[in-house]
């Protein structure tokens, strides 16, 4: 390979001789007439081989739409041409201080190759804007996001529709197994990433935490290699990670604690006279040396979690099923030191 | 490290692309476009200009206007069929629109009605200009702080104003102090306040989810030196617990610093962490109680169990017994 082209120049030699090309370029044509690979010729066909391949690959990862041609006229033969048609970014009249946005965007993800991504996306966007960034509207913030290395691979298999394979450590049972994924759609939320799909050896969907991967996501078989899932499914298999309605919980807390809770009161029109009783049986002598709050939530679990950190400083009455919630814990808790050590 | 060549055949492509709708732009100012140094523009348009179809004699070429050149001033005479800006890649649209959308979950709160319009227009236009793409992510995180809270750490940290914060430690112990802010750093799900602390003269990182008021003052705030680490968690020095924990309990080594983790044949583990803070690790007990199999040392598990039992107490008969129910 001659020293004097660098690898930008050479790939845009490409670029341009694929867009110019009446009809399509063949390898040959490739290697005999195009800057980078002409100088090259010396080389084995085996090294340009896997340098148009590499080239290639590179291109279509970067967004070019590399066609691949057959001519009948010409048998078997291959050309390639680039596709003009879907080759631009749709109008995009970003601003400056929205390119600002955008660049400190770049900047969440901890993992190297999709911050690649964010990066790339972010010059093809430079090319459209007017004017360069003002990146001083959110100065002092530093947004972060770690997804992991299972992310990047997944975000392509669910565009391409490919089926993945990667290894799993089921939280409920331990078990480290195969799986054969259908993937769907990723989502984030409190605890991290998920991915949603069917699981192809259980014939139904599943939900995959991708802290639970291990090692590589690998995929099978070819782009399209399964039909999209319908609404319905997809509303199915990620209707367990929707945010539940918002409910107000009433707590009895002890004065001067629990000032994180008490932030997040609202006054609503709970009636301590009007407690049902019958319900809450012995709750009136619990009550005494004690302020009512009332907190918004969403997850009954999640409360409950964040309540039994407080003890008896703070108590649930209702609702009955997020006082169930924290009694099954705190019960858990009660016996921890039968456990052995 | 040296530039990879994807990276700047799109930056090459994106200023062919730009040239061709600006005349006579400085170089400067392409510089400033495309985030990059002045002498890497000077070197991409040497590169561009020896670019072209096969041939590669002079009307082959992309080609500049030398004159021009000379001054400074970039002005694209021949594009080679490059004028169209590049589309967005598939996983290049995806991280960005995941990236932003993580953003507005996890800032909106913090942002002044300005700051909040332009997140929200630019997510509106990459999600546009991505296509089908921005369906693959679905991003849902709730708010670490009440709006009023949130947006005065915003407005603080965005305007270098001195806070006042209330802060409530893991103890559940009010405290209040003046702080300088620093940064506002948002991990995935949680976000933390750098901050100044001028009560004990150093660097604290506060989790917005304990502060339970702030109030931006009529002063600037300080510069101060802070170590360019500040603002990442480092392993804590403090007492080694080790927890055995079954499966079930796999989220406390994907939420706390974990020192080791080593999974058992049965499919349970053990995970070993640093615990500064005693009321930290009995929370942790408290959630996980369930998946619990043993902890070492023992007494930890007894001061949890005994802090468990009062609560209990304290419900009196609301309380039942677990046959009740």
């Amino acid at each position: 390979m001659a020293p004097s082209i660098d690898a930008a120049e050479r790939l845009l030699n490409l670029v341009i001789a694929l867009v110019n090309t009446q009809g399509r370029m063949t390898k040959q044509q490739v290697r005999s007439s195009v800057a980078g690979y002409m100088d090259s010729a010396a080389a084995s066909d085996d090294a340009f081989e896997r340098m148009f391949e590499r080239d290639k690959d590179t291109l279509r990862e970067l967004g070019v739409p590399v066609l691949t041609v057959t001519d009948s006229r010409y048998g078997d033969d291959v050309g390639y041409r680039i596709d003009l048609d879907t080759y631009a970014l749709p109008a995009v009249d970003l601003t400056a201080a929205e390119l600002g946005v955008l660049s400190l965007a770049a900047r969440v993800w901890q993992d190297a190759s999709l911050r690649a991504d964010t990066t790339r996306a972010l010059t093809k966007l430079r090319a459209v804007v007017e004017g360069p960034q003002a990146s001083d509207l959110l100065a002092g913030i530093a947004p972060r996001v770690n997804a992991g290395a299972a992310f990047g691979p997944l975000v392509e298999a669910v565009q391409e529709r490919r089926v993945v394979r990667f290894t799993y450590r089921a939280a409920s049972t331990g078990e480290v197994r195969e799986r054969t994924v259908e993937p769907w759609r990723l989502l984030a939320r409190r605890g991290g990433w998920v991915l949603v799909g069917r699981d192809r050896d259980r014939g139904a969907s599943r939900s995959f935490r991708l802290g639970r991967i291990q090692g590589g996501v690998r995929p099978v078989g070819g782009p399209g290699g399964f039909d999209a899932p319908t609404p319905e499914e997809l509303a199915a298999a990620t209707a367990t990670w929707a945010r539940g309605p918002e409910r107000v919980a009433t707590l009895a807390v002890v004065p001067d604690r629990a000032a994180a809770l008490r932030a997040r009161a609202v006054d609503t029109e709970f009636d301590r006279a009007g407690f049902d009783r019958a319900e809450v049986v012995g709750a009136e002598g619990m009550l005494a040396e004690r302020d009512l709050v009332h907190v918004p939530y969403r997850s009954t679990w999640e409360l409950a979690e964040e309540i039994v950190g407080y003890g008896a400083a703070v108590l649930v009455l209702a609702p009955g099923d997020l006082r169930d919630a924290t009694l099954t814990l705190l019960r858990a808790a009660a016996r921890l030191d039968e456990r052995g050590a | 490290m040296a530039e990879r060549a994807s990276e700047r055949l799109l930056r090459l492509l994106g200023l062919v692309a730009y040239l061709d709708r600006h005349e006579d732009v400085p170089v400067e100012t392409l510089a400033a476009q495309f985030g990059v140094e002045p002498e890497q523009i000077w070197a991409d348009v040497d590169t561009l200009w020896v670019t072209g179809t096969p041939g590669y004699l002079p009307y082959d070429l992309i080609d500049f206007d030398a004159t021009a050149y000379e001054e400074g001033v970039v002005r694209l005479v021949e594009a080679r069929g490059l004028t169209r800006p590049l589309r967005l890649g598939g996983r290049e649209a995806v991280a960005l629109v995941a990236a932003l959308r993580a953003m507005a979950a996890a800032l909106e709160p913090s942002l002044d009605d300005e700051q909040a319009a332009v997140l929200r227009s630019a997510l509106a236009k990459v999600t546009a200009a991505a296509g089908d793409a921005a369906a693959a992510v679905d991003v849902e995180i709730p708010a670490a702080a009440s709006p009023a809270i949130a947006q005065a750490i915003g407005d603080a940290v965005t305007h270098r104003r001195r806070l006042r914060l209330r802060y409530v430690d893991a103890r559940d112990v009010t405290t209040d102090r003046e702080v300088d802010p620093i940064r506002l750093v948002t991990e995935d799900d949680r976000s933390y306040l750098l901050a100044w602390c001028r009560a004990s003269h150093g660097e604290r990182l506060f989790r917005v989810d304990r502060v339970v008021g702030a109030a931006v003052l009529d002063v600037p705030a300080e510069d101060h030196d802070v170590p360019a680490g500040a603002g990442v968690f480092v392993p804590a020095q403090g007492d080694l617990v080790t927890l055995h924990l079954a499966s079930t309990g796999r989220w406390v080594t994907e939420t706390s610093p974990a020192e080791a983790v080593r999974d058992l044949p049965d499919g349970s583990f053990e995970v070993d962490v640093r615990v500064v803070q005693p009321a930290w690790l009995r929370h942790v007990l408290l959630q996980a109680a369930q998946a619990v199999v043993s902890v070492t040392p023992q007494a930890v598990a007894a001061e949890a169990a005994s802090f468990a039992r009062q609560a209990l107490a304290a419900y009196g008969p609301l309380a039942g017994t677990p046959e009740d129910r």
